[in-house]
């Protein structure tokens, strides 16, 4: 019936197609699909690399970002009709590209060039995602930008750079792209792209929007301190040498010197993001911390884990050999434990604002927290982080079987999770006489209302 | 000149584990016409300040260090001792707020839920200031819905000050 204008429409159909993909590549990973029954380049691999880096993280973050950049920019979001021809662009242009790799993979046999279809789609998609997200930030004096916004710039120019990369890959391997035939494109730029987007985009934005949520969620002081800012400035001039490196590597013949620079770079800037994430858990009025921020809080230790493993790899001369490990502990550990748990926040939140907003202050209204039931999802957020770190020292001892039973553990905590979401929307928690009083809004389950207030 | 204040510290009370509520009461009950009452307590009280509202008390507080508080409760009809909050560079016809919100410590949504519960007390004209840990966008949006007005900014320790002025019966 009503919603309220600072809610964004379409964040929560991003959330269900990302939370759709998510399971379905967990579903293919613990049934043996892709990587490490199949070699990490096998186009079957790249249909699960991608249905969870794009599917799921991508849409996620872009549903995330819509609604979360007004608040940080306190502005309406700009051109905000374009979220869902953007969707369905990222939709067509995720399922053409599978297609595409299901075809060279030798599993569909249609004449269609659905590579090339999804080097247009997705472009599109992001494209007017950045658009959208770009001018809201645009729409501010650039010093009136908040640290977190600031980040999310950075990140949203690193999306730029790897979906230009991956759609020009996609363009070369569907052989439309004669100009570029001569150049060994996949080359000279996969690692630029798995950089950019993993890292860039995805890991950098995530930072830059714990910047505010921590804080929020543990009302801890989000002054911005100079180790913020530094953060920012080393992340950024890290993806700039991470850029600059093949064109580098072009001119002098290697590209160890950016790319070192830019390692060193990222490790200052996790570090320094480190005393951030400390000053804030110390600082942090709210006693008793909820499931989120713990479970974020994990996420963080098996990010600072991860950049363990990869010093440890690089010191013993292994890193190649076991790129698959980092980059699973980096996908899954990291950006989806952190995903999961923002959800966890999130989802109960909007249904509660969308649902309780126009009767607040009139009634007696439930608490956000009363849409979920901790003690119980946090065995589920448990028995994730307990598979993914299963999963991560199989692939590292190189034992499949054992990664696929680690991936169902994983699968199971996130359908837990996701049930346990769905049943917030329906406000199955809360109890009967505080549910509906007359004049709340009962929320749809992931559709918005088509009659905002 | 009006009766000195009456003290009333509810920190020992607190620290025991009891509910002041009782004692507050009594204290109220026996102040004379005109006298005010000074509430020393370790948080600062605000749902007091709706009860002794409807009682026609105005609040003022102040911290005092430590976390704790001092308000002094006046009744109406008295004029306040303490500085007003007033909207310092707004119009003149927004009347000095009835009453003051800290929800720089309560975590989202309850900042909102208060200052939406205060707005519903007021009568139209009358209005509500309130301090948040950040600009509350999600607020705006709801009053808007109701036909409330506000002016609002940040104050130079780094809060979000809001003053909202009741609009009366509401539009949605």
């Amino acid at each position: 019936m009503m919603s309220a204008s600072s809610l964004s429409r379409w964040t929560m159909a991003y959330f269900a197609a990302a939370l759709f993909f998510l399971i379905s590549a967990q579903v293919l990973m613990a049934s043996g699909y892709g990587f490490p029954t199949a070699s990490i380049e096998a186009p079957e691999t790249l249909v699960v690399v991608h249905m969870v880096t794009i599917g799921w993280l991508s849409l996620l973050m872009c549903g995330a970002l819509f609604q979360f950049v007004p608040v940080l920019v306190a502005q309406p979001l700009r051109d905000s009709t374009l979220a869902l021809p953007a969707l369905l662009c990222l939709l067509a242009g995720l399922l053409c590209l599978l297609g595409g790799f299901l075809q060279t993979a030798g599993t569909i046999d249609l004449d269609i060039p659905f590579l090339a279809f999804g080097g247009l789609f997705l472009p599109s998609g992001f494209a007017l995602v950045i658009w959208t997200i770009g001018r809201t930030l645009w729409s501010v004096p650039k010093s009136g930008l908040s640290l977190p916004a600031r980040f999310v710039a950075v990140g949203l120019t690193c999306a730029a750079a790897a979906v230009a990369l991956g759609a020009s890959f996609a363009w070369v391997l569907s052989g439309h792209a004669p100009a570029l035939a001569g150049t060994d494109v996949l080359a000279f730029g996969l690692p630029v792209h798995v950089a950019m987007g993993l890292g860039g985009w995805l890991g950098f934005t995530a930072i830059g929007v714990s910047y505010r949520l921590l804080p929020m969620f543990m009302l801890s002081p989000d002054r911005e301190h100079g180790t913020g800012r530094f953060v920012l400035w080393a992340g950024a001039s890290a993806w700039g040498f991470v850029l600059l490196a093949r064109p580098f590597a072009v001119v002098s013949g290697s590209a160890a010197l950016p790319t070192g620079f830019a390692g060193v770079l990222i490790l200052v800037a996790t570090v320094f993001f480190a005393f951030d994430l400390i000053f804030f858990y110390r600082h942090r009025r709210r006693g008793k911390i909820e499931l989120n921020v713990k479970s974020a809080i994990g996420a963080f230790l098996v990010l600072y884990c991860s950049i363990l493993l990869i010093l440890i790899l690089v010191a013993a001369g292994t890193f190649a050999e076991h790129v698959d490990a980092v980059v699973y502990i980096v996908g899954f550990g990291c950006l989806t434990g952190l995903g999961l748990s923002m959800l966890y926040k999130i989802v109960p939140f909007l249904t509660w604002l969308e649902c309780y907003g126009p009767v607040m202050g009139r009634v007696q209204t439930p608490r956000v927290q009363d849409l979920v039931v901790e003690s119980r999802d946090r065995v589920f957020f448990t028995l994730y982080y307990a598979g993914m770190l299963l999963g991560t020292g199989a692939l590292l001892v190189g034992a499949p079987i054992l990664f696929r039973v680690a991936t169902a553990m994983t699968l199971l905590a996130t359908m837990a999770i996701v049930a346990e979401l769905v049943v917030a929307r329906r406000l199955v928690n809360v109890g009967a006489t505080l549910r509906l009083p007359e004049g709340a809004s009962r929320p749809r389950l992931f559709l918005p209302h088509w009659h905002a207030r | 000149m009006s009766a000195p204040h009456c003290d009333l510290d509810v920190r020992p009370i607190l620290r025991e584990g009891g509910d002041p509520f009782a004692a507050i009461m009594q204290a109220v009950a026996a102040l004379a016409p005109g006298q005010r009452l000074r509430l020393l307590a370790p948080f600062k009280p605000v749902p007091l300040f709706h009860v002794l509202g409807a009682r026609g008390f105005s609040p003022s507080a102040r911290e005092i260090g430590s976390g704790d508080w001092e308000v002094i409760f006046t009744p109406a009809g008295v004029e306040q001792s303490e500085e007003a909050p007033l909207p310092s560079h707004d119009d003149d016809d927004w009347p000095a707020p009835d009453l003051e919100l800290d929800s720089r410590d309560l975590e989202p949504p309850e900042p909102m839920v208060r200052a939406l519960q205060a707005v519903e007390i007021l009568a139209p004209g009358q209005t509500v200031a309130v301090l948040l840990p950040r600009e509350p966008i999600f607020l705006f949006d709801e009053l808007r819905a109701r036909g409330h007005h506000w002016r609002g900014a940040f104050e130079p320790e780094g809060h979000y000050r809001v003053v909202i002025r009741s609009g009366g019966r509401e539009r949605s």
